[in-house]
């Protein structure tokens, strides 16, 4: 048996903790994570859109990091945590959800997941941050419908939230 | 007052389709996925204009696991669609016209099945000359793309003599327009879910923008009934325009129907691109002068369209662009020649603005060019030339007279923007970098909404009180995103009474709604309006007449209000929507249907109904890299009342950032009928770091005494002006003249003075 095939036997099987629920998926390795949580789980709250990483319609956290699920592969999320906009509002609506309805941040509604994951994944490591650390955070999550306007709104409400939930 | 949550209190709701869009538990039909489903995919052209010699088969029909191949041999009926004019394939039989054309398609067990399939089907094609653009396709020696040539539509006007207007003018301006290939980028790519049902019926749960327009077409293909066909076209992530027209039905439901099981489509990024419609590329050249004094006297365009293969709607673009090349402006001689030519380059159809984006940017740059000729302040010359409420529209027509023009051009002219402009720059400058210049400038829309005269433009809708005790309103528009089931929630509520537990809305589903309709051309809106408008007599007189009846009470005692029926007087409830609803034998049920209003012209595509909307823009260029930045944007909307605040403003700022992009950033780019732009890596739409600056709205509601037709659209207007202005301020930055979009940075490059001074020791 050769090096190659020992490896390959191995990550056939891939577990992974998919919003609090431990998971042993029988995937080939190379299997991307988007097909993974649409396909075989029914998690369709993560969209598809480009599959090349550039719109961030499917974005998911991996160990609490915003991850393009498209470019993300079966082997690459073994033993990881991984959270999707269904875990996002396992407890119900979320603040940022929240944010999001209350100043319109969305239309069609196919980006939100991704862009409501992006943020979490940005009030999750800044929970105060610039526009700058906005703009950035965000760039990777195309929106057609909005303009951003209300995603900007959204998210300062979010913050503005999260500040007085604190104090 | 400007449009924000804080400004209009309670008429800022929380979206009725919100909650499920948040939590992404909202199932679009590209989500949906049933047991024993099998995969669809399409093989599309290799080339952008060959001879198909033969298609054979038999490898891939023999693959295990494969269910369906289909070629134009399997086409039961029509081989063909559009919505206009039936002359796209379905699937190619002997030519392909382009690089989207279908030549076959599968249905097998998984979709890498799917794909090894579509790699097995062996096409031999000989190789045709391409046609690459309209100029071209003009020539008398090009390739003739389909039998009646390569023109698809010639549109002309003319009022007045426009060369002997031109000897009386004392400046011309002469400048040629080209505006690009925009994608409409929905976010959601087109696909669905095709099901044979155990009665014989085909049920198409895919996004489009008039239900029953694709069930008309579906059953021309397929040879059946309209009645078997169940069209489920909403929710949609987005179309922009872009899903009106079929994409995908056509194989689906073949390939659902030939092998009897639910078929599954949804198409990659790059499938969208290379089969999906775009905006039409347009060169637009213009001759317009004026007197000593600034007045308009003579205005000449011609208009060239690239079409793409095939015709969907773009004759009706060709003629919408015609008539907003003319615009809100008044002058004695006009002279206007349009072509749309076919040719090998990607489809061109229907996207928000209809022609109207690329008609405004040339009819915008030759006001403020010549203004500038004149020494006159851009907007003082748009005053001086502005339409009146009473003259007639762009074709001479009649049209629903409002005086949107001027208090649109009042808005910008008092904006603390617009001023701003006025105020010497250098104060601004000085605290700026040397490479980093700033201008402003500004922009003027008329845009019409409707099909306009010639096209049958039907509305409608039912009001039911159902057996359930709901209100049910049953409208055949779609929900793509701008808001509608939000708009149709607050119209009821705000008047009749109902609260918003008491509504249920039903729409998209072509076994349940009328036919109301497209949702197209900024109409839904004014047409759901007017529809409630034509129900709320009759309907509320028999809720009340059959309450007073179970009441034993006059009606006169009586009003709708939430929950059920109430003391006129006071608060009290008397008789809740569900005792309403059992005490009847059947639902109490009214329906209306009529047609958008038109001008009583028989100038095809003219309009009746028109929005006006003006924007202020400041931009940043800096000058080493060519880059320009929307600094602030300030957009005057005069649509009549707005239905809906929070849709409204998201309609002005989502329109907007396309209007930016259409400016700044997007092109489907071509070379000789390939596309090089094959996904958003290489073709580039706003991000949120694109849209950092403030975009305020205001919206003017007022209409005249009498005015029977109520909201105007705002659906694509919000599209349109902000690129004219974003051009004009790049003038005032750069002093250099915008004539192409996507405003090419290096043309904007510059070496700066420090610089030029440090090289030459100044």
């Amino acid at each position: 048996m050769s090096e190659g095939e020992t490896v390959k036997n191995e990550y056939d099987e891939l577990r992974c903790t998919i919003n609090g629920t431990d998971y042993s998926i029988a995937a080939p390795p190379s299997e991307r994570l988007l097909m993974i949580l649409r396909d075989r789980l029914g998690l369709t709250g993560t969209k598809r859109s480009c599959d090349i990483g550039r719109c961030g319609a499917c974005m998911v956290l991996i160990d609490g990091k915003s991850v393009n699920a498209c470019l993300a592969m079966a082997y690459q999320c073994g033993g990881k945590r991984i959270t999707t906009i269904e875990g996002v509002a396992a407890g119900g609506i979320d603040p940022i959800q929240q944010a999001f309805l209350e100043e319109g941040g969305f239309q069609c509604g196919y980006c939100t997941p991704g862009m409501i994951v992006s943020v979490a994944a940005l009030l999750g490591e800044h929970p105060d941050p610039t526009d700058d650390e906005i703009a950035e955070a965000l760039s990777g999550n195309l929106c057609r419908c909005t303009g951003y306007g209300g995603i900007w709104r959204a998210v300062k409400r979010a913050i503005e939230a999260r500040r007085s939930a604190a104090t | 007052m400007l449009l924000n949550r804080a400004s209009v209190g309670e008429r800022w709701r929380i979206r009725p389709d919100g909650p499920a869009k948040v939590t992404g538990s909202l199932e679009y039909l590209t989500d949906m996925a049933r047991e024993g489903m099998l995969h669809g995919l399409v093989l599309r052209s290799e080339y952008p204009h060959a001879r198909i010699r033969s298609i054979r088969t038999d490898q891939a029909k023999r693959l295990e696991g494969v269910h369906g191949v289909l070629t134009y041999l399997d086409v039961p009926g029509l081989n063909a669609f559009g919505i206009a004019r039936p002359d796209q394939p379905v699937l190619c039989e002997d030519r392909v016209r382009y690089v989207g054309d279908a030549v076959a398609c599968v249905a097998a067990e998984t979709p890498e099945l799917a794909a090894r399939a579509l790699a097995l089907i062996e096409v031999d094609y000989e190789l045709l000359p391409v046609v690459a653009g309209p100029i071209e396709a003009l020539r008398g020696d090009a390739p003739q793309l389909h039998p009646q040539g390569n023109a698809l539509h010639r549109t002309s006007f003319r009022r007045g003599d426009v060369e002997e207007g031109f000897k009386q003018c004392a400046h011309i301006v002469e400048e040629t327009y080209e505006t690009p290939r925009q994608m409409h980028t929905y976010m959601e790519t087109e696909g669905g879910l095709f099901v044979p049902e155990a009665d014989g019926r085909l049920t198409v749960y895919s996004p489009t923008q008039h239900g029953f327009m694709d069930r008309m077409q579906l059953s021309r293909i397929l040879a059946v009934p309209q009645q078997s066909i169940r069209v489920v076209s909403s929710p949609i992530g987005g179309s922009f325009g872009g899903k009106d027209e079929l994409n995908v039905q056509p194989y689906g439901a073949l390939l659902a129907m030939h092998t009897g099981r639910p078929v599954k489509i949804h198409q990659t990024r790059w499938e969208s691109v290379r089969a999906g419609l775009k905006r039409h590329p347009m060169r637009i050249a213009m001759k317009t002068g004026t007197d000593a004094a600034g007045r308009l006297i003579a205005h000449r365009a011609s208009i060239v369209a690239d079409t793409g293969p095939y015709s969907t709607l773009g004759a009706e673009v060709l003629n919408f662009a015609t008539e907003h090349v003319i615009g809100p402006y008044r002058y004695d001689h006009v002279d206007v020649e349009g072509v749309s030519a076919f040719t090998n380059n990607g489809m061109s159809g229907e996207f928000r603005g209809f022609g109207g984006n690329q008609a405004i940017f040339a009819l915008e740059g030759q006001m403020d060019r010549l203004a500038e000729r004149l020494g006159m302040d851009p907007w003082a010359f748009r005053k001086l030339n502005l339409r009146r409420p009473e003259d007639p529209g762009p074709f001479d027509q009649p049209i629903a007279a409002t005086e949107g023009a001027v208090k649109v051009w009042e808005a910008i002219a008092e904006c603390s923007l617009w001023l701003e402009r006025g105020a010497p720059a250098e104060s601004g400058q000085a605290m700026l970098e040397p490479w980093i210049k700033t201008g402003i400038g500004a922009a003027f829309t008329m845009h019409g909404a409707g099909l306009g005269v010639g096209i049958p433009d039907p509305a409608g809708g039912r009001l039911t009180l159902a057996p359930d005790g709901k209100i049910e309103a049953a409208f055949g528009y779609e929900e793509f995103g701008q808001g509608l089931i939000a708009t149709l929630e607050l119209m009821l509520i705000e008047q009749f009474g109902f609260a918003a537990d008491d509504i249920r809305i039903i729409i998209g589903d072509t076994d349940a709604v009328p036919d109301s309709g497209s949702t197209t051309a900024s109409r839904a809106t004014s047409m759901m309006w007017k529809s409630l408008r034509r129900l709320k007599e009759p309907f509320a007189s028999r809720l009340l007449e059959r309450a007073a009846s179970v009441l034993d009470a006059e009606t006169g005692e009586l009003r709708l209000g939430e929950g059920g029926i109430r003391e006129r007087a006071g608060e009290a409830l008397l008789l809740t929507y569900r005792e309403l609803a059992d005490a009847e034998q059947s639902p109490i049920r009214c329906e209306t249907s009529f047609s958008f209003p038109t001008s009583p012209t028989d100038r095809v595509g003219a309009h009746f109904m028109y929005t006006y909307s003006a924007v202020a823009a400041k931009v940043e260029l800096n000058v080493l890299t060519g880059r320009v930045k929307v600094l602030r944007q300030f957009h005057a909307v005069a649509a009549g009342p707005v239905m809906n605040p929070q849709g409204y403003l998201g309609q002005i700022e989502g329109g907007s950032s396309m209007a930016l992009g259409f400016a700044l950033l997007e092109d489907a780019v071509m070379e000789e009928g390939r596309y090089m732009t094959r996904n958003l890596d290489t073709y580039l739409v706003p991000t949120i770091a694109d849209q950092r600056g403030a975009v305020d709205v205001l919206p003017i509601e007022h209409l005249p005494e009498g005015d029977e037709h109520g909201p105007r659209g705002i659906g694509e207007v919000g599209s349109v002006t902000l690129g004219p202005a974003i051009a004009a301020a790049i003038r005032q930055a750069s002093g250099k003249w915008v004539t192409r979009l996507p405003v090419d940075p290096a043309s904007l490059q510059e070496t700066p003075v420090f610089l030029s001074e440090a090289v030459n020791g100044g």
